[in-house]
């Protein structure tokens, strides 16, 4: 096990910079997940982690130890790859006991090692098949089953779970979850679903054009988003967005949506006739009387989903989504009234995007 | 209904494809069971039907096959070392271009590829000049780094196609399990080539195996040449014995008719397998 560092890295295809001065730290036994849309550099630094890819400016260090210039081989880490990337014409004995083969490892201790992590998985039923006779899921745990036997300091995933149909995403996801609280090896997880980084990490760094815009452990992303790009990309449904002026009058604060449509805030460091952009979970936002200071609109879609409903609401000029627990007895084409809890809301300067503190 | 037009079609122009192509085979058969009185009596079928001619070739009894058994056990060797040595160097240049992405690799790629403008025959003086200034003239070496010279740009452009689809993730989990290049090489990637590797291997052979013009002009001895340009001896006497002649071409054959039926299914696969992106 060991910590891994990353400090001002940078780096560039050609005269293209796609990673631009990334600096964290992951503590020693911890669940990392970088997230974020495809282009964002999250492979990249995975792949420059992993010793892949060149590093174009800073440092990576492993324990301490910087691995610019050491070779994937002596970086003493283990890669999931999204394809899985077994050996096919090796049964799954031999593509797991691999690596040990080449470290030149006796026999039995590589059988040794081959059975625990085989035990570990499940897998030995299928330790005398070829990869293509095995289902994804069972590749995919070969694919784990083959850096578990390696027992190195870090594991990397790059979005393992991609070509796994739904259910059997969910499976994997718990799986992978459980064999590190087992084994507690430092973990780099890259995946693109907010969803995978949201139930795995313990701290999640969110990614975006070549940028970490946070990093946090994944309720604090969700409660206290840094700027509007996680808040948006945080969450599922996604976090509603309105955007108007700021106004603070004697009654309490509130934003000016186009079309005057009022939205209670609580107050902010946010100056009179600022605009600014308001977030709202749909889980925050809850059906009143069509009456008095609440925000006033119109049904558009109910799902009902069994334990829960959505709404999409058209309020103004904007569109929102209401997440409610329960079946509320609404139709398309009611109107209603909406409030919410102005401590649950969320203000970001709209030319910026950051958020504006309380 | 359609499906019997598109039949028929198919069989209209099958057919004649078939005896076009059987015809002279037949005919060299017909030949090497004559009796040398029968050859050009025209019939479709000799009256008397006779393995003499076998006989006498397999003898070595008449003296355009006084060195039989030498010079095809000459065509045997001379190709076999074609078709490895072709291989190893198509092998390794098509891993380091595709797989290791040499800097530089590209460029040799289609170098190779631009030798092939020039035809073969153009280059059969060059050559035959080229080894004369090594001494190779009446070596049995002249005609194998010939042909090899010749197997090779084809057989570097195949191998690399090939390689190409191989993932390359492969490579890179190989790297993260600690191995070398010649590791990578020897356990992951002549393994999953291999069919590729048994198609183009043949290839070569068979170039060799069938090549007259580099051989007739680089090896003279009657115990160095090959059986393809004994064959062409025949033709320098006036009363040359068409039967035999035939009937050695029939024997020259097989060998080759053998190799492309064992590995029928590798040289189908391992031929277009770079032919069209997937």
């Amino acid at each position: 096990m060991a910590s891994v560092s990353f400090e001002n890295i940078e780096k560039s295809f050609g005269s293209t910079k796609i990673i631009h001065g990334i600096s964290f730290d992951i503590a020693d036994g911890e669940f990392m997940v970088l997230v974020g849309p495809s282009g964002c550099g999250k492979s990249t630094l995975l792949r420059m982690l992993a010793g892949l890819e060149e590093i174009s400016g800073g440092t990576i260090s492993i324990d301490g130890r910087p691995v610019n210039d050491l070779d994937s081989k002596d970086r003493d880490i283990a890669m999931v790859f999204q394809s899985y990337a077994l050996y096919p014409h090796m049964t799954v004995r031999d593509n797991m006991g691999f690596s040990l083969k080449l470290r030149k490892a006796q026999p039995n201790v590589i059988t040794e090692r081959v059975a625990k992590a085989s035990g570990i998985l499940n897998l030995d039923p299928y330790l005398d098949r070829y990869p293509r006779e095995l289902s994804g899921g069972q590749r995919q745990r070969v694919a784990m089953g083959r850096a578990i036997v390696r027992d190195p300091k870090v594991f990397l995933f790059d979005e393992p779970l991609s070509n796994l149909d739904a259910k059997l995403r969910v499976q994997m996801r718990a799986e992978i979850k459980a064999l590190h609280h087992r084994l507690k090896t430092t973990t780099v997880y890259v995946t693109h679903d907010q969803i995978e980084a949201m139930t795995m990490a313990d701290r999640i760094a969110v990614m975006h054009d070549g940028r970490v815009e946070q990093i946090g452990a994944p309720l604090d992303l969700y409660d206290r988003p840094d700027n509007l790009f996680v808040a948006q990309f945080i969450g599922s449904p996604a976090m509603n967005i309105v955007n108007g002026t700021m106004r603070n009058s004697a009654g309490g604060a509130f934003v000016e949506a186009a079309g005057g449509m009022r939205w209670p805030v609580s107050p902010r460091n946010a100056v009179e006739g600022q605009p600014v952009t308001l977030g709202v979970r749909p889980e925050h936002l809850t059906l009143a009387a069509a009456a008095g200071d609440s925000v006033l609109g119109e049904i558009i879609v109910v799902e009902p989903m069994g334990a829960e409903t959505e709404l999409l609401i058209k309020a103004g000029e904007s569109q929102v989504v209401l997440m409610t627990s329960g079946r509320p007895n609404v139709q398309p084409g009611e109107r209603v009234g909406l409030s919410l809890d102005p401590g649950a809301v969320h203000l970001f300067d709209q030319k910026s995007g950051q958020r504006l503190a309380a | 209904m359609k499906n019997v037009v598109t039949e028929a079609k198919l069989l209209l122009i099958g057919i004649p494809v078939a005896i076009w192509t059987l015809l002279p085979i037949y005919n060299l058969f017909v030949f090497s069971i004559s009796s040398k009185d029968e050859v050009f009596a025209g019939r479709i079928w000799p009256e008397h039907p006779t393995l003499r001619n076998f006989e006498t070739v397999l003898r070595e009894q008449h003296h355009f096959l006084g060195h039989f058994w030498r010079q095809l056990g000459n065509s045997l060797l001379i190709a076999i070392a074609v078709g490895v040595i072709t291989l190893l160097i198509a092998t390794t240049a098509a891993f380091s271009i595709s797989r290791l992405k040499t800097r530089g690799g590209r460029t040799v790629l289609n170098l190779a590829l631009f030798t092939y403008f020039i035809p073969a025959a153009f280059l059969a003086v060059p050559m035959y000049k080229a080894m004369g200034v090594y001494g190779l003239l009446d070596n049995q070496w002249a005609l194998i780094l010939a042909m090899i010279t010749i197997a090779s740009p084809y057989a570097i452009w195949v191998l690399k196609q090939a390689s190409d689809k191989l993932p390359f993730e492969l490579d890179e989990a190989a790297r993260i399990d600690g191995a070398s290049p010649l590791q990578l090489f020897v356990l992951v990637y002549l393994p999953l080539m291999a069919p590729s590797l048994v198609a183009v291997g043949i290839y070569a052979l068979l170039l060799a195996w069938n090549e007259y013009l580099y051989a007739f002009l680089l090896l003279s001895k009657p115990e160095d040449i090959t059986l393809a340009v004994a064959l062409g001896q025949f033709l320098s006497a006036d009363d040359s014995p068409w039967e035999l002649l035939m009937t050695t071409g029939l024997l020259y054959a097989l060998p080759p008719a053998a190799i492309y039926y064992v590995f029928k299914r590798y040289m189908q696969t391992g031929l277009t397998a770079g032919a069209v992106k997937s």
